[in-house]
């Protein structure tokens, strides 16, 4: 019976932190989703572009604790630096879109996937010749409390973590789902070709989906400052790559797929290492995958079209 | 028309030819070759190097320049970026060498790049010092090779001894990088000496993550269930305390414990209140540093604006040990050749060497005997010297 | 422009026997006055190793000295000679496009060879600048073969090259050098250079091997998934090195024995370009072309879409093995964390700026991409700005890259140019 309690606590335990280390790939890959599936881009500057809102939110945050920390409630300052830094960081994501994908909209899409590269490249030199080598320690929103319920130790960021990732998923879906300009997206993913001659605008459209994609990463930023606070300005490459597995691993052009293949990753990272020894995780975390899409090739919820590249 | 342009191309084509540059005699210039990773995945241990590196030659040019055999020689740094990569490391070594001419190498400091950063340095007979790498494979069969450091064999013994001593625990924990040449090697280390004084089946947990990980709770937790009484943790500063804080989140109650990488960057003020007390070895003190180290420190200080690391200090360390050795080959000839095997020759014979981080005597390998200390991380978050270790 | 033209025009009759010829004679005279003349009297510390760009930026003070270099040592006599000895280069030309056109070839590339082995070798860091170059041609040439010429995109190439290089640094530890791990050689270590070649082609052969773990799942279906499974098998391949202990895991390996001069690079990349362009022009790369412009197309036109999918990817991945076994033998070290994204990313910038089904275009791409890297090496960080923004601009005004779909006719570019051509 111990021994039975004790398993089912340890897998608990592992439950909740699968549970956040999948919010943030959920919420990051959601970004490069919605581009991939709009645009059929792969939009490799999505992890320098999670970095950049971090950074952003780094400072929005320094600032505004320096501000306002005596005499306005601590919730208030967070949910504004949320607001004011995604704000900015979607502005980022129009820049890069502008800059970076818009020249290169009627060429193959690996050159745009090669500008997107280099433009993470510029932005991670960039952040180091401005703050310097140092790694910097996002300051704290809201002061950590520890709890330990039945054994299972879990703290309130975590939880904070968990369920703002939800309701940003929730409210994503809705506005995709309710709104013209969800509509309008749903539509250019559909054919991208096509749509445009409807009378909307892809140079529109494309903007407000790099700036939505943008603003859910900074948001993803904040909410890492608070679980990992050390900032670092390659922290973003390696998130990308697993956020570009997780999008193509949702299928095509689907936010619910690639939430779900985010929290997947989550969840294989966090067991792999649980179950098997660790030193193997990422043998056999991505073995599990190449199986995966051996048996499922279109991913969870791609489309039935074809997914031919443009050349 | 054309041929006015014609007339004016040519005519500043002789002008740049025949410009001041021009026609000035070859001096000798003593350079000096500093091979550290400025931008890759850990820039703060190639600005620490730099750093350091600048401040010393402040000190030479305030002196007008190197003294040897009673000649002043212009101080030249020659400072290449080696991306963290082992390939770039072996690039800007060869580069270093065989064209700038450099007499002398310090770095690479990590060992991923500084092994087979070696080898070149080694092919042409070049004497470099590594400051940071641990890796007994840096320095084997090369004569030419040199560190400022101990080494991973000797490191891991110490931290397995002082825990014993300090605690009386007899189960540990290691949480470490798979990917990363220096943690990998030092928990192997560590893991054998534990055994070997406690016996089989004493590592309760030996866990593992890859470079760049953030979340460590799923290996945290299998720690704190194995029921371990201590963690050590081979890390860098940028992990360090994402572990600390991640372990006490979890329930971790006992002490963690770490190497000479904690002092790599500002692991205390990223980690906060939870590192308090905490104990690492590591290559010097720098809170309640005497002499000649305070003196480093508080220069470095006031210049950069942060406490020196480990790798500015053994840096530091490294260059007045090329210092010396460049001193004592005697006289520089000009023939690149001749003035570097002087040099290592004259690093060889260097004895009781007194750095800022220790005392230092080359064995045969050209691995310095040094000492290494526990220190801990006391309530103003300085490193305070707490038990020294010699071998 | 005028004078451009007319510059251009003067020059139109010089065969590039002619050419070879005005560059020999450059190094030349590098080799016998560089340093202790021209160099020295232009008041540069030395002879500027790649054409004075890592000098300039260093010390700006210095631009003068090194156009000046430039100029005596490369562009007037490159174009003299190559003006002046067309009297002769021209009828060598002529006699040369009558036999056949492989032998011709042939000897172009030796006296290029020998150009670039003069050049190298006033500086062991110039060879060092070659070596590696050399080796990012095949990688280059090679992914072309699957992302160009068969239009995936992969991402697996670093995973092919640590295969190679750790198999072909195992056997050639384990034959011919004496070493830690592997104890005494088994055969006597003066045939290592000699059976060198045996380890690098069992190097490719597993990793092509191991692209069939990539291929069989991939090629169910076209696509991107062929992108993620890719890099999955990247990770796999870097986290199974890192766990064999025997091979040094994160530790990585070294001591590879010094099998791989600048020679024997140089013929293998010359191998490898010369095989790759005969598989892409052969009927298996046309068909290659067909499965990636319409799969369902060329099935119906007999092609075997599969089988020509598989063989091209695993061909990619042979010279990947290559590339990697030669890799590991020049740095004589190597660790998993070298095959991991951050390669990835170089290759596949080196590829798509080049230029897609075009080999010229990636050697284009391999090239200066590598020089690039170097010649900015003292711009420290700034490197890594202004890289990126090269490539950015690059891909905005030639979105297909510098040189793509295109070839070059070994044929039309080694012939005589008469006077009778000019303007032609």
């Amino acid at each position: 019976m111990e021994a039975l309690t004790d398993l089912v606590q340890y897998i608990l335990q592992n439950l909740i932190n699968a549970l956040q280390r999948g919010s943030f790939y959920a919420v990051i890959s959601i970004g490069y989703s919605m581009v991939y599936g709009v645009l059929m881009l792969f939009n490799f500057a999505h992890g320098d572009i999670f970095m950049v809102g971090t950074y952003i939110g780094f400072g929005i945050a320094t600032l505004f604790l320096a501000l306002f920390a005596g005499f306005l409630p601590g919730p208030l300052i967070f949910v504004a630096t949320v607001v004011v830094t995604m704000f900015l960081a979607s502005w980022i994501g129009v820049f890069v879109e502008v800059a970076g994908y818009r020249p290169l909209r009627s060429a193959p899409r690996a050159s745009a996937a090669i500008t997107g590269l280099m433009i993470g490249i510029i932005f991670e030199t960039g952040i180091l010749i401005m703050l310097g080598a140092t790694r910097l320690n996002f300051p704290k929103l809201m002061e950590p409390i520890s709890y330990n319920i039945w054994g299972i130790y879990f703290t309130n960021i975590k939880v904070m973590i968990i369920i703002i990732s939800l309701l940003l998923m929730i409210a994503l879906h809705t506005f995709i789902q309710k709104t013209k300009w969800g509509m309008a997206m749903r539509a250019m993913s559909f054919d991208f070709l096509a749509v445009p001659l409807m009378g909307v605008s892809i140079n529109i459209i494309a903007p407000l989906t790099f700036a939505i994609g943008a603003g859910l990463a900074s948001v993803a930023g904040i909410l890492y400052g608070q679980a990992y606070p050390i900032l670092d300005p390659y922290m973003g490459v390696i998130l990308g790559w697993k956020a570009f597995v997780a999008a193509i691993l949702g299928g095509r052009g689907s936010i619910k797929g690639a939430a779900l293949a985010g929290y997947l990753l989550g969840f294989i990272e966090i067991f792999v290492a649980t179950v098997f020894p660790s030193t193997l995780r990422d043998l056999i975390a991505y073995s599990i995958i190449l199986l995966i899409l051996t048996y499922r090739p279109r991913g969870f919820f791609g489309m039935e079209h074809s997914t031919k590249l443009r050349l | 028309m054309r041929r006015i342009t014609c007339l004016v191309v040519m005519a500043m084509v002789f002008a740049m030819i025949f410009s001041p540059s021009a026609f000035s005699a070859r001096k000798t210039v003593i350079k000096i070759g500093i091979n550290a990773p400025l931008t890759g995945d850990n820039p703060k241990v190639g600005e620490s190097s730099k750093h350091a590196a600048l401040l010393w030659l402040e000190d030479i040019e305030k002196a007008g320049g190197l003294e040897v055999g009673g000649k002043k020689y212009e101080v030249e740094l020659v400072i290449e970026d080696n991306e963290y990569k082992a390939e770039s490391a072996v690039k800007a070594n060869t580069k270093m060498i065989t064209q700038d001419d450099v007499l002398l190498i310090v770095g690479p400091q990590s060992s991923s790049q500084a092994v087979p950063a070696g080898e070149v340095a080694n092919k042409y007979k070049t004497t470099m010092i590594s400051p940071w790498s641990t890796n007994p494979n840096t320095t084997m069969d090369r004569p030419y090779v040199f560190r400022g450091c101990f080494l991973d064999p000797f490191q891991g013994p110490v931290v397995a001894n002082f825990i014993t001593d300090e605690f009386g625990f007899k189960k540990a924990a290691v949480l470490y990088d798979v990917a990363a040449d220096y943690p990998k090697g030092l928990a192997e280390v560590f893991k054998g000496a534990w055994e070997k004084k406690h016996g089989a089946g004493s590592i309760t947990a030996f866990e593992s993550f890859t470079t760049k990980d953030t979340d460590f709770s799923s290996q945290l937790t299998k720690i704190v269930k194995s029921g371990a009484d201590v963690l050590f943790v081979p890390q860098y500063y940028s992990e360090v305390p994402l572990i600390v804080n991640q372990a006490k989140d979890l329930g971790w109650k006992g002490p963690i414990v770490g190497s000479d990488s904690w002092g790599s960057g500002p692991t205390f003020e990223l980690c906060g209140e939870a590192c308090k007390g905490l104990f690492f070895s590591t290559h010097y003190a720098a809170a309640g540093a005497k002499g000649a180290t305070k003196a480093f420190i508080d220069r470095y200080t006031s210049s950069f604006g942060y406490t020196p690391n480990d790798v500015g200090a053994l840096t530091w360390d490294a260059l007045q040990l090329a210092q010396k050795a460049i001193q004592n080959a005697g006289k520089i000839s000009g023939r690149i050749g001749k003035d570097r095997t002087a040099v290592r020759d004259a690093l060889a014979k260097i004895k009781n060497f007194a750095g800022i981080t220790g005392n230092m005597t080359f064995t045969e390998e050209g691995d310095p005997i040094k000492c290494a200390v526990i220190v801990k991380f006391n309530d103003k978050g300085e490193t305070e010297f707490f038990k020294s270790s010699c071998p | 422009m005028e004078f451009v033209r007319k510059f251009k025009n003067s020059f139109s009759n010089v065969p590039m026997l002619g050419w070879f010829l005005g560059i020999l004679c450059a190094v030349l005279i590098e080799y016998y006055f560089g340093y202790d003349y021209i160099s020295y009297y232009l008041g540069l510390p030395k002879i500027p190793v790649l054409f004075g760009a890592l000098i300039v930026l260093k010390n700006p003070i210095m631009i003068p000295g090194v156009i000046g270099y430039d100029l005596i040592v490369y562009v007037i006599p490159i174009l003299l000679v190559a003006k002046v000895s067309t009297f002769f280069t021209n009828p060598l030309a002529a006699a040369m496009e009558k036999m056949p056109l492989w032998l011709s070839a042939l000897i172009h590339l030796i006296l290029f060879y020998g150009i670039l082995h003069l050049w190298a070798g006033i500086n062991d860091y110039r060879v060092m600048v070659v070596k590696l170059t050399l080796i990012s041609i095949i990688l280059t040439v090679s992914i072309n073969v699957i992302n160009g010429y068969q239009g995936e995109f992969s991402c697996s190439h670093p995973g092919f090259m640590a295969i190679g290089a750790y198999v072909s640094s195992i056997l050639t530890l384990l034959f011919f050098v004496n070493d830690k791990t592997f104890g005494e050689p088994i055969l006597s270590a003066s045939l290592g250079p000699w059976l060198f070649p045996i380890a690098l082609l069992a190097g490719g052969l597993a990793a092509s091997l191991g692209s069939l773990l990539v291929a069989i799942p991939s090629f169910r279906t076209r696509g991107d998934y062929l992108a993620i499974i890719s890099l999955a098998f990247m990770f796999i391949v870097k986290s199974a090195v890192e766990n064999i202990q025997f091979i040094g895991g994160a530790r990585g390996m070294g001591g590879q024995p010094d099998y791989a001069p600048l020679p024997i690079i140089f013929i293998w990349t010359m191998l490898c370009i010369w095989i790759i362009h005969n598989f892409v022009t052969s009927i298996m790369g046309k068909a290659l072309n067909a499965v990636r412009d319409d799969e369902a197309a060329s099935e119906s036109m007999t092609v075997k879409t599969r089988k020509t999918k598989m063989t091209a990817f695993m061909f990619g991945a042979f010279w990947a093995g290559i590339a990697g076994g030669l890799f590991a033998h020049v740095l004589a070290y190597i660790n998993p964390g070298m095959f991991s994204i951050n390669r990835l990313a170089e290759i596949l910038a080196m590829v798509y700026f080049g230029g897609l089904n075009s080999i010229i275009g990636s050697i284009v791409g391999a090239v200066s991409i590598n020089v690039l890297g170097e010649a900015l090496r003292p711009l420290e960080l700034f490197k890594w700005i202004i890289i990126p923004l090269i490539l950015i601009f690059v891909m905005i005004f030639r979105p297909y890259g510098l040189i793509s779909f295109k070839e070059i006719n070994a044929k039309r570019l080694l012939r005589a140019k008469h006077k009778r051509e000019q303007g032609a």
